[in-house]
């Protein structure tokens, strides 16, 4: 149970700095553009948004501004910051290289082993 | 790092403004979410709810937030302690009894541990001192001069063999002449320690030979006392038994030197032994080495057991049973089991007390169950919980440490001043850091000992069970029962160990008590009076002053009697004499019989209260013109006069030091055994010989039994009260005499018995706190049970039981708590009372009356603390008990 959460939140980690990588979001921006981007294929525990968030601008990976909304309300905006671009390519080019790998073993057949 | 850093300070400094922002920002998310979901359709106050959980709780997810920041854990730790202060504050009672139970128990370990801390972990304030030894004959008895300078020169184990003999010389031609302690020594002996005097030097080569002997080394103490520590007392003199020594050096504050024995000398001189250096009967060396660097303790005893084998093949009777030991064994070989053994008790103190107190917080985590729930359903996690109830505890703990701290600090103070004399280095034991940390560990322990089970019991709460229930549950847990049960159990079997223990010791003490030693020491005073250097030195006038000293006192009122001895029993010294037997063939020089040496007047057995059994006492007639008599003890009789009668026999005394030819005596007659070395010792073979017959006593001999005489008085009423009188009759003649050793028998007797007692005395506090913590205990947990039990017993009642099967119900849970704890403490207190064998006199470990008699009383406390709780349950209202649910 605790492994699997784990596992999201690397992941979650990531799509966050992927999220901010296209242009400065508030909080709920990020839930949306993500599942805009997977076209709704995932949903994301919204309950665990805020801490990522916390926890990867403590890292430095993005940092906050206030500012205001489309609708003119004060919202806390986030953007990624050059260690965190930095922070996305190692991760991503982690995840692909995993995602190949692990491509690579599911397709296996049995005439290649 | 700096990104972190900084939000880092922002979490911490700007707490406030950072859970406004964060309010904010999850509000602003709530909003847009319920936005959508109205575009979707759903009622707005719909919506805002929908959109609330969908971020799940408010608080959890900010908590979350600070927690990804990583201050939340310094933050909360701020929080639980402010939170567990508070809690404590509102039960002023829990806390009171939690943290004064720890306090006593943390206290008494602290005490003890100081102790054990000076007096067994440093023993020896020396440098190096793992490479110091000792020898001894028998490892107890002095060695002789030649003895000695045959070990030095041919032993190469030893870096240095240093030899220290007794000194107790008399300061004269001061204001107050006194009577000191001090050690002759060799000029290596305060070298080989490896301590620098404070100021001065310490004795150089050459400067333990004759002529070149004429200098001291003051202690810190002496330096202090008599010259309030003048720098410049350097080179002055002092006259010490009429002689002028120069101080040469004092040693710093914390120097002690001998350590096991003479261990209050205040002063040192060289030792110069001149004609002695042949003399391989009079033993009163103790010797003192470091070992060599490479050289093995086994090496070093092999060795003398090689030297010593020659020189007994050369000597016989001489070089017999010469042992070395490490410093540290002699000096801690005889406290070092009781200092453990209390060490232990206070152990089982301190866990009865942690027993204690969890069981409190066991029955407050039951009465704490909903408060849990309820922190549990807003969104605590479990470990957060645990958290919360272990800093509470650990504030229990700390509070406990600190009361405990200051118990402990004046325990160790109590225990300087009610301990005996010969425990070593008593004046260096204090709360240093060592005992700080010691205190600072156990007090973390044991807030794990007590606090982690009900830790865990207390956030092992079932949510949805504990908020419907009414609060009081109908009946507990059985595991959290059987874990009561076995706290108490536990309590019991601990309390009742130790009880054994004290138990065993007080019984030892009134076998000591009843030992009859052979004198009678109620109502006598002695008193050490030295002529040594003053104008009764000489031979001439020593006999006459001595009778002159007797008769005054004897005419003051209150003193039934007066008389003088050269030593006397238990705290006087003991010198040993060979002799021959008139018309027996000489013996081999190793079987020459010996005997204690003592020299009394007229008068001294009576006074004494030892019965003369056989003969006739030494008589105001028996004086220098008189035939020599000697008066001997039954041992002595019995060894050499298995038949017959030794009186009129001829005996041939030895002159020691005092040289000159065998003294013959006739026996006249014979004096019951009495106690001399110790309280628990066999009775030595013993010959009085006539002090007015004595030359050596008289001042025909320079050597040490020449220079003091021990007055003993027997008054009518309180021998202490004549104190004054007595030493006033005797400057009435010469008012420069430095009396000393004041002491009446009955002091002397308290002094032998004065570490059984300490250890008794201890032993029974430690107990009794025991008992009654684990009194407190089951009074307790009968109570929380009977609490815990009134629905039950209301149904009980109403079904038609009486009020004594109410009674028997609960004391019968009580009884089992108590005898089976019980039966475990026996069986706990048969092994652990075999370590206690060497401190007891006159009982087995196994004594069965001390056993049951303690069961019996443990047994009875454990019913009346069921009783009270039991009394309660019997009132309980059958109605009322049913509706109060």
């Amino acid at each position: 149970m605790d492994k699997q959460l784990d596992l999201l939140q690397g992941t979650l980690d990531m799509l966050i700095l992927k999220a901010v990588s296209l242009g400065p979001l508030h909080g709920y921006g990020v839930l949306l553009r993500i599942q805009q981007i997977s076209r709704d294929r995932l949903e994301i525990q919204q309950g665990s948004l805020y801490p990522a968030l916390y926890r990867l601008e403590h890292q430095g990976w993005i940092a906050s501004e206030w500012g205001e909304s489309e609708n003119k309300r004060k919202a806390k905006y986030y953007r990624l910051t050059a260690a965190g671009k930095r922070r996305l390519q190692t991760e991503s080019d982690r995840w692909n290289q995993m995602a190949d790998v692990i491509a690579g073993i599911l397709s296996a057949r049995p005439e290649e082993v | 790092m700096l990104p972190r850093l900084r939000s880092w300070l922002r979490a911490i400094f700007r707490r406030p403004r950072v859970d406004r922002e964060l309010d904010s920002e999850l509000q602003f998310h709530i909003e847009l979410h319920a936005d959508d979901l109205v575009l979707r359709g759903i009622p707005r106050d719909q919506a805002l709810r929908q959109a609330r959980l969908a971020l799940g709780g408010a608080e959890r997810a900010k908590e979350e937030c600070r927690d990804a920041v990583g201050v939340s854990f310094i933050e909360s730790v701020a929080q639980d302690i402010r939170f567990g202060l508070r809690m404590l504050r509102k039960n002023p009672g829990f806390t009171a009894v939690a943290v004064l139970t720890l306090a006593l128990g943390i206290g008494a370990n602290g005490a003890i541990f100081s102790v054990v801390n000076s007096v067994l972990l440093h023993p020896l304030a020396y440098k190096d001192p793992g490479r110091l030894v000792t020898v001894l004959r028998y490892g107890n008895y002095p060695i002789s001069v030649a003895n000695y300078l045959d070990y030095r020169n041919q032993n190469g184990s030893f870096e240095q063999l240093g030899a220290a003999e007794y000194w107790s010389p008399n300061l004269t031609g001061v204001d107050s002449p006194e009577h000191l302690l001090g050690l002759h020594v060799t000029q290596n002996t305060l070298p080989l320690l490896g301590i620098q005097p404070a100021l001065g030097r310490l004795f150089v080569e050459g400067e333990d030979t004759a002529g070149n002997d004429g200098e001291v080394i003051l202690s810190y103490g002496l330096w202090q006392r008599r010259f309030s520590g003048d720098a410049s007392v350097l080179g002055k003199t002092l006259q010490l038994d009429g002689r002028s020594y120069a101080i040469i050096g004092v040693m710093p504050a914390d120097f002690h030197f001998a350590p096991f024995w003479a261990t209050h000398a205040e002063l040192w001189a060289p030792i110069s032994f001149g004609a002695r250096a042949q003399n391989r009967d009079g033993n009163s060396l103790r010797l003192f080495a470091r070992l060599k660097q490479n050289v093995s303790l086994a090496q070093a005893r092999a060795e003398m057991a090689t030297i010593t084998g020659r020189l007994e093949k050369l000597y016989p009777g001489t070089n017999k049973g010469i042992v070395v030991l490490p410093l540290k064994e002699k000096v801690v070989g005889n406290v070092e089991t009781p200092l453990l053994v209390l060490l232990g008790a206070v152990g089982f103190v301190l866990l009865i007390a942690c027993a204690n107190v969890a069981h409190m917080l066991l029955a407050r985590a039951a009465a704490r169950q909903k408060e849990i729930a309820v922190r549990t359903a807003l969104g605590a996690r479990r470990s957060r919980v645990v958290r919360q109830v272990l800093t509470e505890n650990l504030l229990l703990a700390g509070m406990g440490g600190a009361f405990g701290l200051l118990l402990a600090y004046a325990g160790a103070r109590a225990l300087v001043a009610l301990s005996p004399a010969d425990i070593p280095r008593v004046e260096s034991i204090s709360i240093d850091t060592g005992v700080i940390l010691f205190l600072l560990a156990i007090t973390a322990l044991t807030s794990i000992a007590f606090g982690v089970v009900p830790a865990m019991q207390t956030s092992a709460v079932n949510l949805t069970d504990t908020l419907k229930e009414s609060g009081r549950g109908a009946s507990d847990g059985v595991r959290r029962n059987r874990l009561r049960s076995f706290l108490v159990g536990s309590e019991v079997a601990l309390a009742l160990t130790l009880l054994i223990a004290a138990g065993l010791m007080i019984r030892s003490f009134y076998a000591l008590e009843s030992v009859d030693p052979g004198f009678r020491p109620h109502g006598v005073l002695t008193m050490i009076v030295p002529v040594a250097g003053s104008k009764e030195a000489d031979t001439a006038h020593r006999a006459i002053f001595y009778q002159q000293m007797l008769e005054r006192v004897r005419a003051l009122p209150g003193v039934e009697s007066a008389a003088g001895i050269n030593h006397i029993p238990l705290t006087g010294d003991m010198w040993d004499r060979t002799f021959l037997i008139e018309g027996r063939p000489k013996p081999a020089p190793s079987d020459t019989p010996d005997a204690v040496y003592r020299i009394a007047t007229p008068g001294y057995f009576q006074t004494m209260g030892i019965s003369l059994i056989q003969g006739r006492d030494i008589a105001a007639t028996d004086d220098a013109t008189a035939t020599p008599v000697v008066v001997i003890n039954e041992r002595l009789a019995q060894r050499y006069w298995s038949s017959g009668s030794p009186l009129g026999q001829h005996m041939a005394i030895d002159p020691g030091d005092s040289g000159g030819p065998l003294i013959w005596t006739t026996i006249v007659g014979i004096v019951k055994d009495s106690k001399q070395r110790g309280w628990t010792s066999a009775p030595d073979p013993e010959m009085y010989l006539a002090a007015f017959q004595t030359k050596e006593f008289l001042g025909g001999a320079s050597t040490a039994a020449a220079s003091y005489i021990t007055l003993v008085v027997r008054a009518a009423g309180d021998p202490a009260a004549l104190t004054s009188s007595v030493k006033s009759a005797i400057w009435s003649l010469d008012s420069d005499l430095p009396i000393s050793s004041v002491i009446t028998m009955d002091e002397a007797v308290a002094q032998a018995n004065a570490q059984p007692r300490f250890e008794m005395l201890l032993l029974a506090v430690f107990a009794v706190v025991a008992l009654v913590l684990a009194a407190v205990g089951i009074y307790g947990v009968m109570s929380y049970s009977v609490a815990r039990r009134t629905h039950e017993i209301g149904i009980r009642v109403s079904l038609g039981a009486s009020r004594a099967d109410v009674l028997r119900l609960i004391m019968r849970q009580g009884l089992v708590l108590a005898v089976a704890g019980s039966a475990a403490g026996l069986v706990a207190a048969l092994l652990l009372a075999r370590l206690m064998t060497k401190l007891l006199y006159g009982v087995p470990p196994t004594d069965p009356v001390t056993f049951v008699c303690v069961a019996g009383l443990l047994i009875l406390v454990a019913l009346v603390a069921c009783y009270v709780p039991a009394r309660r349950a019997m009132r309980v209202d059958p109605v009322t008990a049913m509706r109060c649910e």
